[in-house]
C-alpha cells in the first residue's frame, strides 16, 4: 500500500502478515454477505436453467442436473418481451436526452445567469421530488385522452419528463454552481452568447455529471409502472414492467420458465449496470453528500 | 459589462412605462436566464403542478371519469376517507412501511458499509453486488420475492431445511403476515442507497481521529460511538430525508405481489387511490386519497426541499 520504504525487521513483517490475515477473513465474511445478498438472483438463474423434471424432483435451491434453454424460449415466446424491451427502448432513448438537455439549461440558468426569483424557482422544482406521481395519473390520463394519446407510448413522455425534471436539476445546479465564474466570463469578454457559452463550454465541461444523470434517470424511466399501467392497455404497447406483470400471470405453475421470463425480462438492465456501476454509484454519492 | 453600467446610471423612472419596463428587464439581465429556465419550467408546470391542481379541484367532485359534467361534493370525498376502512388499513400500512423501510435498511446500510469500509479485498465488487438490487424494476423484484414466497416455495423450503418446518407459512396469502412479507423486498432493495452514501462519508474520516481515540485507549464501541457516528450526521438526514420522501410512493411492491390482499389488508395509500379509481371508477374518492397522501409527503418534505434550495443558490 505505502511507497515508503520500511526496515523491515520482524515485528513489522509479524503485524503485516496479521493485518493480511485479518483482511482476508473479513473479504471471506463479506463475499458470503454478498452471495447471501443475490441469492435471489442466483436462484433464479438456477431455476431457470433447470429442466421441468429436475425441478419438480430436487426443487429450487439444488445444483442443475443437466443444462437447458428450453425455458428461456418458451417464455420468450409467451411473454413478448422483444415488443417491450423496444417500447422502453424508445421511451428511455427519447425522454433521457430532452430531459437531462431541458434541466441542463435550466440547471445553468439557476446556477450561473441573472436571473429572478432564482430561489423560488429552484424551491418549486425541488418540491417536485416528493409529489407522488399517483396525484398526477387522473388529470394526466384525461389530458392524454383529449388528444388520443391513451395507449400510445408517447404519451408517457409529458408526464416522465416532468416528473424527471427536479432530480435532475437538483444534481446539475450543484455541479454547474462549481464551474468557475471566470471561465465563462472570458468567454462572454470574447462577445460569445449566452447560448453558445453553454452549448461550447458549459456542457463539454460537464459530460461525466452529464452521462452520470442520464443513466440514473435512464434506469428510473425504465422501471417505472405506475404511468405506464394507467397509459398503456394494448399487449403491443407494453413497457418492461407492463410486460412483466402480465407474464407473471402466465406461468403459475411451470416455475423454470417463470425464472427464464423474469430474468430475460432483467437481463438489459442487469447487463447496463454491469457495466454502468461506476457512474452510478458516483453519481449517487456526489449528488446527494454534496447537496 | 458595459451595457449594464450605461443603464444603471440612468434615472430608473425617465421614459415610457413600456420602455422602463424593458430597461429594467436589460438592467437586470435576467432575460437569458429566463429563456433558459423556460422550457423546463413550462414542461413542469403543464404535466406536474398543473395535473397535481387539477387533482385537487378533481377531488371535491363526484366523477366515474367518462361523463363530461362533474358533480361539486364539497368535502364529502374527503369525510368518505374518515369512514373507509380500508382507507385506516391503508394509512396503518403506509406507516408500517414508512418504519420499517427506512430504519431497517439505514441500519443495515450503515453496518455493511462499516464493514466494506475495513480493510478487506474485492472492495468494488462487494458493493455492487450489495447496490445492485436498487437498480432492478420493482415489478421484476416483486415477481422473484412472490415465487420465493409461496407455499411451497424457496422460503419455506429452506425453513424447513433448518429445522423451522412449524414456521413454514403462506406468507403472502395470510392477512397477518402479507405486509410484513412484502416490506421485505423492500429492504433487499432499498438497502444498497444509505450503504453507499455511508460508505463515501465513512472515507472522508480523518484516519488520525481513530489513531488519536485508540492512543486514548477508547474501546470499539466507543470509536463508533463518539467518532464515526457524530462524523455521519449530514449523511443520516439526507439518507432520512430522502427515503422519508421515497416511503410515501410505495405502490409498485405491493401492486406486483398482493394486488391489496389478501382482503384489502396490504393496501397502501397509492393502491388503494388505483383500486377506487380505475377498478371502480370513483375517479373523485380515488383522487382524494391521492391528494392527502401527496399532501403529507410534501409537508414531510419541505425542510429538506428548503435546505436544498438554501445551499444551492
Amino acid at each position: 500500500m505505502t511507497a515508503i520504504p520500511v526496515p523491515r525487521t520482524d515485528y513489522v513483517t509479524r503485524a503485516a502478515a496479521r493485518r493480511r490475515r485479518n483482511a482476508l477473513a473479513a473479504t471471506a465474511v463479506l463475499i458470503v454477505i454478498a452471495v447471501f445478498w443475490a441469492s435471489p438472483v442466483l436462484i433464479l438463474v438456477g431455476t431457470a436453467v433447470k429442466t421441468a423434471a429436475d425441478f419438480n424432483a430436487h426443487g429450487a435451491t439444488s445444483w442443475p442436473k443437466s443444462l437447458t434453454f428450453a425455458n428461456f424460449r418458451a417464455a420468450w415466446d409467451v411473454g413478448q418481451f422483444g415488443t417491450s424491451f423496444v417500447n422502453s427502448g424508445l421511451v428511455t432513448l427519447v425522454k433521457v436526452p430532452i430531459g437531462v438537455f431541458l434541466a441542463a439549461l435550466m440547471s445553468y440558468s439557476l446556477a450561473k445567469l441573472k436571473i429572478n426569483l432564482r430561489r423560488s424557482i429552484l424551491f418549486l422544482m425541488l418540491l417536485g421530488l416528493t409529489v407522488p406521481i399517483f396525484i398526477a395519473v387522473v388529470p394526466i390520463f384525461t389530458m392524454l385522452r383529449q388528444v388520443g394519446l391513451i395507449d400510445n407510448i408517447w404519451g408517457l413522455l409529458p408526464p416522465y419528463l416532468a416528473f424527471g425534471l427536479p432530480f435532475e436539476v437538483l444534481i446539475l445546479t450543484a455541479f454547474f454552481k462549481r464551474i468557475p465564474q471566470e471561465v465563462i466570463e472570458s468567454a462572454r469578454i470574447d462577445g460569445a452568447s449566452e447560448l453558445k457559452i453553454f452549448v461550447r463550454i458549459v456542457l463539454p465541461l460537464s459530460l461525466p455529471v452529464l452521462i452520470t444523470v442520464a443513466i440514473l434517470d435512464a434506469v428510473a424511466t425504465w422501471n417505472e409502472l405506475v404511468m405506464a399501467l394507467v397509459l398503456l392497455s394494448s399487449p403491443g404497447h407494453r413497457t418492461v414492467p407492463l410486460s412483466l406483470l402480465n407474464f407473471q400471470g402466465q406461468f403459475t405453475t411451470n416455475f423454470p420458465a417463470l425464472c427464464a421470463g423474469i430474468l430475460i425480462a432483467l437481463l438489459p438492465i442487469l447487463v447496463a449496470y454491469g457495466f454502468l456501476q461506476r457512474w452510478i454509484v458516483s453519481g449517487l454519492t456526489a449528488g446527494a453528500v454534496k447537496g | 459589462m458595459i451595457a449594464d453600467t450605461v443603464q444603471t446610471a440612468l434615472p430608473a423612472d425617465q421614459g415610457l412605462p413600456q420602455r422602463f419596463r424593458r430597461t429594467r428587464l436589460a438592467r437586470n439581465g435576467s432575460l437569458a436566464g429566463w429563456a433558459f429556465a423556460a422550457p423546463a419550467l413550462v414542461v413542469y408546470l403543464a404535466f406536474l403542478v398543473y395535473p397535481a391542481l387539477t387533482s385537487l379541484s378533481i377531488s371535491f367532485t363526484s366523477w366515474n371519469g367518462i361523463s363530461p359534467t362533474k358533480t361539486w361534493v364539497g368535502l364529502q370525498n374527503y369525510v368518505g376517507l374518515i369512514h373507509d376502512s380500508v382507507v385506516h388499513t391503508a394509512a396503518r400500512n403506509n406507516l408500517i412501511w414508512a418504519l420499517v423501510t427506512i430504519i431497517v435498511p439505514m441500519s443495515l446500510g450503515l453496518a455493511l458499509a462499516m464493514a466494506v469500509n475495513t480493510r478487506v479485498y474485492l472492495r468494488s465488487a462487494i458493493r455492487t453486488v450489495l447496490y445492485m438490487p436498487a437498480v432492478l424494476p420493482l415489478v421484476g423484484v416483486g415477481t422473484i420475492w412472490g415465487w420465493l414466497y409461496q407455499p411451497a416455495g424457496v422460503i419455506n423450503d429452506l425453513l424447513a431445511d433448518i429445522g423451522l418446518g412449524s414456521v413454514t407459512h403462506a406468507w403472502l396469502g395470510d392477512s397477518t403476515t402479507a405486509i410484513w412479507a412484502v416490506t421485505v423486498p423492500a429492504i433487499w432493495v432499498r438497502t444498497g442507497f444509505p450503504m453507499l452514501l455511508y460508505l463515501a462519508a465513512l472515507q472522508g474520516i480523518p484516519a488520525e481521529y481513530y489513531e488519536a481515540a485508540r492512543t486514548d485507549g477508547a474501546s470499539a464501541w466507543q470509536r463508533f460511538r463518539h467518532i464515526t457516528f457524530p462524523s455521519l450526521r449530514a449523511t443520516h438526514y439526507i439518507v432520512l430525508a430522502l427515503s422519508l420522501i421515497e416511503t410515501a410512493k410505495v405502490f409498485d411492491l405491493v401492486y406486483a405481489m398482493t394486488d391489496g390482499g389478501p382482503g384489502n389488508s396490504t393496501q397502501v395509500m397509492g393502491t388503494w387511490m388505483y383500486f377506487n379509481v380505475f377498478q371502480s371508477y370513483n375517479f373523485g374518492y380515488g383522487t382524494a386519497i391521492a391528494v392527502v397522501i401527496t399532501l403529507v409527503a410534501v409537508i414531510v418534505g419541505i425542510p429538506y426541499v428548503r435546505s436544498q434550495a438554501r445551499q444551492l443558490v
